[in-house]
């Protein structure tokens, strides 16, 4: 094992190969708040990318609603339960990551669903109707709060899948950090499926081998957001680079969410892979669970969000996800408009902050019938 | 119990005491005996006539990830040469028999290793290594499967499976089109990879080769072949090999065996395996 460092965990930690940053890492950030459980990027992929055959399972993209929902069964607590309890102090996670706490004859703490777990997504999953009847609906703020969390696989700096594959059939590209299976190479052990925390290599079994989320690179290496990114409805995806915090730019979107407004944050940090899907916390949720979730940096992140609204440079950037197909490489706001420019400094999109407001009468007179609001 | 049965018993009784008389010595070394033609058949009469070498297997524990809890004991070794193959018949018990991989779940699996080239000093058995290599005839169980002719589809898996849509099986694409062909492959993407392990099977067999841990390789072209059948919890599998400079009438070499068994979860470095165990190719008359 080498020891390399987590800017996450703020610490250094052991891993099973040294530290080889890509030139540039592909990251993302989710605005939890935002998700309505349509589903339509668990589509997107699915059309795009898993309508083969031994796929029919497999969702590179899930939602699921938490606390009670996962894709495969468990897979979160699963794990936490290994782990064991974990412990912060500060910004710094004091505990063991998964390679740290391999068991003899492991490279990576991990376990394998089998296809039963995979085979109820999102079943049952938000019933919350047993505290209704007891009048919970009526009380505010409500007793019950669950959240949709959305998932891709995280493209990870230090990636479990990669660490345990015994035959190097995982690679991450060092030119933008996108984690893929060879698929030429890979034999079906499924050790990776075994050691990835988020379960986000899947093990077909027509072909025989592993397959996971591949972050459209065909789409990146044209400039393109993912088809995950592009077709979410609620637009709470923002696709883009990640620098390390001492490299941090603000004008980058990613970086300045991440690193300057600390308002995105990565996912079960705990676990040690340094995940580049980042999120930002949904406002509602209990703190507790937040930071055992988003680590030690939720109740600042919420902080930050809920002022928002007179934030205009925090709200402007917010404006610019989903509003193009193009990857932003920079953003600057100006006066009430936000712009999103590609490497060269090109304008590619201009969004207002607000959206001018049209009041129309409930009754229209031309061809006198009530007017109704369509959704 | 009804005479008739009795009667039944006590004659494969018999015939079971008659195999036992005429079968050799168990042997230290593994010994391939001269056939005519060699069958490829577990349960041809001809394997009764070749000794026994009874092969105890340890787990792999060398390299991570490694198996900790040993399963499969040992493994019986027959073999056999006529004038272009050997082969070797490996029986193991399993309690399962697994023939299907899908998450979590794992076909049991053989493997018969050779040095590439003879040598008196042949190399690691724990895969060869680098600059000497080994050649490894691999068998599956779900391999078998499909070539013995079950069908390879997924509601062979998983019976109840619901498929709402395959992009190539659209009613509007006519069958073996080109068009389908091309759809077909773009949703097989390690079959269109050119890997071997997957897409259409005519063979429960492949043939590697390795340098080491880590490094084993689909061989220019599967030059084995293979058979095995399942009867009373053990795998019974022939694997026969081409006769080649390496290894020739009259040669003496070395071979290593491993053993997968499915249930236990065992894949790839998670193995049963044997070291290099002599072996002799009887000289022909
Ligand atoms: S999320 Fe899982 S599959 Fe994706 S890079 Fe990280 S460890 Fe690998
Ligand atoms: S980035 Fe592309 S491959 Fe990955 S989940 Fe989204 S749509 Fe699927």
């Amino acid at each position: 094992m080498a020891r390399v460092y987590n800017w996450q965990i703020a610490r250094e930690m052991s891993y099973w190969y040294p530290e080889s940053r890509p030139k540039r890492q592909f990251a993302a950030v989710f605005d939890v708040n935002k998700c309505i459980a349509c589903q339509t990027c668990t589509l997107a992929c699915k059309t795009t990318w898993t309508s083969g055959r031994g796929q029919e399972y497999m969702l590179w993209n899930n939602v699921e609603t938490k606390p009670y929902g996962f894709y495969p069964l468990a897979w979160d607590v699963k794990l936490l339960a290994m782990l064991n309890g974990q412990r912060w102090k500060g910004a710094r996670y004091e505990g063991a990551t998964i390679f740290e706490s391999a068991p003899a004859a492991e490279r990576v703490l991990g376990w394998r669903p089998t296809a039963a777990d995979y085979a109820y997504p999102n079943v049952g999953e938000d019933d919350c109707a047993g505290e209704i009847n007891r009048g919970a609906a009526m009380t505010l703020p409500h007793a019950s709060w669950f959240f949709y969390l959305a998932r891709i696989c995280n493209h990870c700096t230090y990636p479990a899948c990669l660490a345990a594959c015994p035959r190097g059939a995982v690679y991450k590209r060092p030119e933008d950090g996108i984690v893929l299976v060879d698929q030429s190479r890979c034999r079906g052990y499924q050790e990776c499926v075994k050691a990835c925390p988020y379960k986000k290599v899947f093990f077909n079994p027509m072909s025989g081998v592993s397959e996971k989320c591949i972050a459209c690179y065909p789409k990146l290496e044209q400039g393109l957001q993912p088809q995950c990114f592009v077709n979410c409805i609620g637009k709470i995806r923002l696709a883009g680079w990640i620098s390390t915090p001492d490299k941090a730019r603000p004008e980058n979107p990613v970086d300045y969410l991440v690193h300057v407004r600390k308002v995105a944050l990565p996912l079960f940090p705990q676990f040690g892979l340094e995940p580049n899907v980042y999120y930002i916390p949904p406002v509602h949720v209990p703190l507790r669970f937040l930071e055992q979730m988003f680590g030690p940096g939720a109740a600042d992140a919420v902080r930050v969000y809920r002022a928002a609204a007179e934030d205009a440079d925090l709200s402007g950037l917010l404006c610019l996800f989903g509003s193009t197909e193009a990857l932003l490489a920079r953003w600057r706001r100006h006066g009430a408009a936000v712009s999103g420019y590609d490497e060269s400094g090109r304008e590619l999109v201009r969004v207002p902050l607000s959206e001018p407001i049209l009041v129309r009468a409930a009754y229209d007179e031309r061809r006198r019938i009530a007017r109704t609001n369509c959704p | 119990m009804p005479a008739k049965s009795c009667l039944f018993t006590g004659l494969v009784a018999l015939l079971a005491l008659a195999g036992c008389r005429r079968s050799p010595q168990p042997s230290l070394d593994v010994i391939a005996k001269n056939v005519e033609k060699l069958s490829l058949d577990p349960e041809d009469r001809a394997w009764r006539h070749a000794s026994e070498h009874v092969a105890a297997l340890l787990p792999q524990d060398v390299v991570d990830p490694r198996l900790l809890k040993p399963s499969t004991a040992f493994v019986r070794v027959r073999a056999l040469a006529d004038r272009n193959q050997v082969a070797f018949r490996l029986e193991w018990q399993d309690s399962s028999r697994d023939d299907l991989a899908a998450p979590g779940r794992f076909p049991d699996a053989c493997a018969v290793q050779l040095p590439a080239t003879a040598s008196p000093e042949p190399p690691n058995p724990q895969m060869g290594e680098p600059g000497r290599p080994v050649q490894i005839t691999f068998w599956r169980a779900d391999w078998q499967s499909w070539t013995d002719g079950r069908k390879d589809d997924i509601r062979e898996l998983y019976p109840n499976a619901a498929v709402d849509h395959y992009p190539f099986a659209a009613p509007s694409l006519p069958k073996a089109s080109p068009a389908q062909k091309e759809l077909l492959r773009l949703y097989a993407p390690a079959e269109a990879a050119g890997n071997r392990r997957s897409g259409p099977r005519a063979s429960p067999v492949e043939d590697l080769v390795a340098e080491g841990p880590g490094t084993l390789a689909p061989a220019p072209k599967t030059v084995s072949h293979g058979k095995g059948i399942f009867t009373n919890g053990a795998w019974q599998v022939v694997i026969a090999r081409p006769l080649e400079p390496a290894l020739n009438p009259g040669s003496r070499t070395v071979v290593a065996f491993a053993v997968w068994q499915g249930s236990q979860l065992e894949a790839g470095a998670r193995k049963m395996r044997t070291g290099w165990i002599p072996l002799r190719l009887e000289p022909r008359r």
